[in-house]
């Protein structure tokens, strides 16, 4: 199939997490060059949304498509993912670990070693590549995860939260590297929580906030469209319902293990006894 | 070879290159199997008799109360390291009774007290001592030691004045000739008796025991660090990525098993004569069936395993799961060890764990029955199938994404 012409398309996506509501009624297209933002608080269902477009979530109803209407699942030769975490194995070199990624991608030592030099100047780390990742910063993690996910020459990159937890430099260098692949033509989806950084490096926005998507434009079209003077203030008007908190942890608990964490549930004063003690003090 | 394949290797091929980079994971999988039974089977003995000649050169004291002192017993208490004292008594109680003696012995200031009480023409006896004492121990050891030959010279006496043959009275009943020639058993089947005792013991426990790490590393690790998502937003699909950690901790544990058997065949070979344990005489079809059995007994237990780890949130969960898991092998394995093979009902054949335990066994002994084969071949690959298909189910879980941090 010819994916000349991606386009990641996210169709009434539904997922559910048993009777959780993670996304619900999310549909929006991605053309080919373009750098999108996905912004929302902690919880909101960034994470979600993006391994719905990587293809390690199914989604329960809708589709998530890449080219000719094709299962995203079935595409994934032409997607690279950073997770949030980086995945790298410590006991492996930088350079292995790129290289790991790429021989499951089918691709040629050579081609991804050309490849990940060439990105690897941009984020200056050549020197780095020969080393073993377990003493590596969390830059140096997030720069490694990124020549990984670029080495195959991913049509799609998805990148979740690629900055958080990076000293300012790092930050930086991050963001040089995703202006430079949109600048070859590369399309990207960002998550991210950073207002300032979605509006810095991507084309257009997308406000999730539990679950659904809010909003959907460029970083100048939300500011006007919700009448504001800033971004930010467009995203306060756009998320006032109180967020709910992170879900994906207790999805997992099943049978015995459910019971027995309720049985053991530590106690914790109620909100109301707390008042009262701070009235009191 | 095919995408597939590739993909499956190169997985394997990381695991196993990933987990030997770590020095501790040589030591577990190399370094421990090979000394394992050289060092249970050479060192402890070496280490027992050591304290056995120690306890020979032992000066013991032992004191000797009675109405009178045989020569011939005296003179055999002589021949050790033993101090003597002599204590004319007579009894009037049970001579087992400690009385007076009682403290003496528990403070260890004598031994061991041998009492004689020598009353129409039987000489009674008893050995008082302290038996959480080694030196009181060894002190009756050498006692019972001097009685035995005391004994003995007695009743030779007895039946050279009765007029009678002491050597054909006393052992009227002899094997004639070589007791070995007798056993129509070929040395190869009686090495493969031998093996067949303990190599599907080591087999079973070993497989189990150290498929664990590599299993939890390879699953609840790489959750747990985050790894794990990464690797499944690549193309391979969740088959071919349970298939190449199969692969590798098959691999792992393979050569800790081979090195485990290695160690304790060196070390057997250098307790015993050659001629104790030697090459089993097997056939080929019974070698073919032995290598068949380990594999489904090794897809079965690293599959069962990589899907429990899997199921786990954690390195710890899945370590708190898997450790006591291994009852389930020890206990059919040790349990398999007593039944008798002769005539044994089929039905133990379709078993689980205990299948392929009796079939390592039986095969062992060149025993080919092909009713058992076909049991515990079908029963294994039913089991082996069950086994990758739950783990299968387990890698194909969307929340194996997800990490306690």
């Amino acid at each position: 199939m010819a994916v000349d012409n991606i386009l990641l398309k996210i169709s009434s996506v539904r997922k559910n997490f048993n009777e959780v509501i993670a996304l619900d009624n999310v549909s929006f297209d991605i053309k080919s060059g373009e750098v999108v933002g996905l912004v929302g608080s902690n919880g909101a269902g960034k994470t979600t949304l993006l391994r719905l477009m990587s293809g390690v979530y199914r989604p329960s109803s809708g589709s998530v498509t890449l080219g000719d209407d094709t299962p995203v699942h079935l595409m994934r030769d032409h997607l690279g993912v950073v997770p949030e975490s980086t995945g790298l194995y410590s006991r492996l070199t930088a350079w292995e670990n790129i290289r790991y990624h790429s021989r499951l991608y089918g691709i040629d030592d050579s081609v991804s070693w050309k490849r990940t030099l060439k990105f690897a100047q941009s984020l200056d780390m050549e020197e780095n590549l020969s080393r073993y990742t377990k003493g590596f910063s969390r830059g140096m993690r997030q720069k490694t995860a990124l020549l990984r996910a670029l080495a195959h020459g991913p049509k799609v990159l998805l990148l979740d939260e690629p900055t958080a937890g990076l000293d300012i430099t790092s930050a930086r260098t991050v963001r040089s590297l995703v202006e430079q692949i949109k600048l070859e033509g590369g399309t990207v989806v960002y998550s991210t929580h950073q207002l300032f950084e979605a509006q810095q490096v991507c084309d257009r926005i997308i406000i999730i906030h539990n679950g659904n998507v809010m909003a959907d434009g460029s970083p100048k079209q939300l500011i006007n469209d919700n009448g504001c003077e800033t971004l930010e203030e467009a995203y306060v008007m756009l998320t006032q319902e109180k967020a709910r908190v992170r879900f994906e942890d207790s999805i997992s608990d099943r049978g015995l293990t459910k019971i027995w964490n309720k049985l053991f549930r530590p106690k914790t004063p109620s909100l109301q006894l707390n008042q009262d003690v701070m009235e009191d003090e | 070879m095919s995408k597939s394949t590739q993909r499956i290797k190169t997985i394997a091929k990381k695991e196993v290159v990933e987990f030997v980079r770590d020095w501790r994971t040589i030591v577990a999988i190399i370094i421990i199997p090979i000394l394992m039974f050289p060092v249970l089977f050479i060192l402890f003995p070496v280490l027992l008799e050591s304290e056995a000649a120690e306890l020979d050169n032992k000066i013991v004291n032992i004191e000797i109360q009675s109405n009178q002192y045989p020569m011939h017993l005296i003179e055999s208490f002589n021949e050790s390291y033993t101090k003597l004292t002599y204590v004319n008594a007579t009894f009037n109680d049970s001579l087992s009774l400690p009385s007076t003696d009682l403290d003496r012995v528990r403070d260890m200031e004598i031994d061991a007290i041998l009492r004689l009480n020598y009353t129409d023409d039987i000489w009674y006896y008893s050995v008082i001592h302290l038996s959480t004492s080694e030196s009181s121990t060894e002190a009756k050891n050498r006692i019972i030691s001097s009685l035995i030959k005391f004994e003995n010279n007695i009743t030779e006496l007895r039946i050279s004045e009765g007029g009678l043959e002491v050597d054909s009275t006393l052992d009227p009943l002899r094997w004639d000739g070589d007791m070995s020639k007798a056993d129509v058993a070929t040395e190869g089947e009686q090495a493969g008796l031998i093996l067949s005792l303990f190599i599907p013991l080591v087999l079973a426990i070993w497989t189990f025991s150290s498929a664990i790490q590599p299993s939890i590393d390879m699953t609840a690790g790489e959750r747990e660090r985050g790894t794990l998502e990464a690797l499944l937003g690549l193309p391979c699909t969740r088959n071919e990525l349970l298939l190449g950690k199969w692969l590798g901790v098959a691999t792992i544990t393979g050569v800790g098993v081979l090195l485990q058997i290695v160690g304790l065949l060196f070390a057997i070979g250098y307790l015993a004569s050659s001629d104790f344990i030697g090459i089993p005489a097997l056939s080929i079809g019974a070698i073919i069936l032995i290598i068949i059995s380990i594999m489904l007994f090794a897809v079965m237990v690293v599959a069962l395993e990589l899907a429990l780890a899997m199921r786990s949130h954690s390195v710890k969960e899945a370590g708190s799961i898997l450790g006591p898991a291994i009852i389930l092998i020890i206990f059919p394995a040790l349990f398999t060890q007593v039944i008798n093979l002769d005539g044994i009902e089929s039905f133990w054949f379709s078993i689980p764990v205990i299948n392929i335990l009796l079939a390592l066994r039986e095969l062992l002994l060149d025993r080919v029955i092909i009713e058992h084969v076909a049991i515990w071949f079908v029963s294994s690959v039913l089991y082996a199938s069950l086994a990758a298909y739950y783990a299968a189910k387990q890698f194909r879980r969307e929340d194996i994404v997800t990490t306690l941090s």
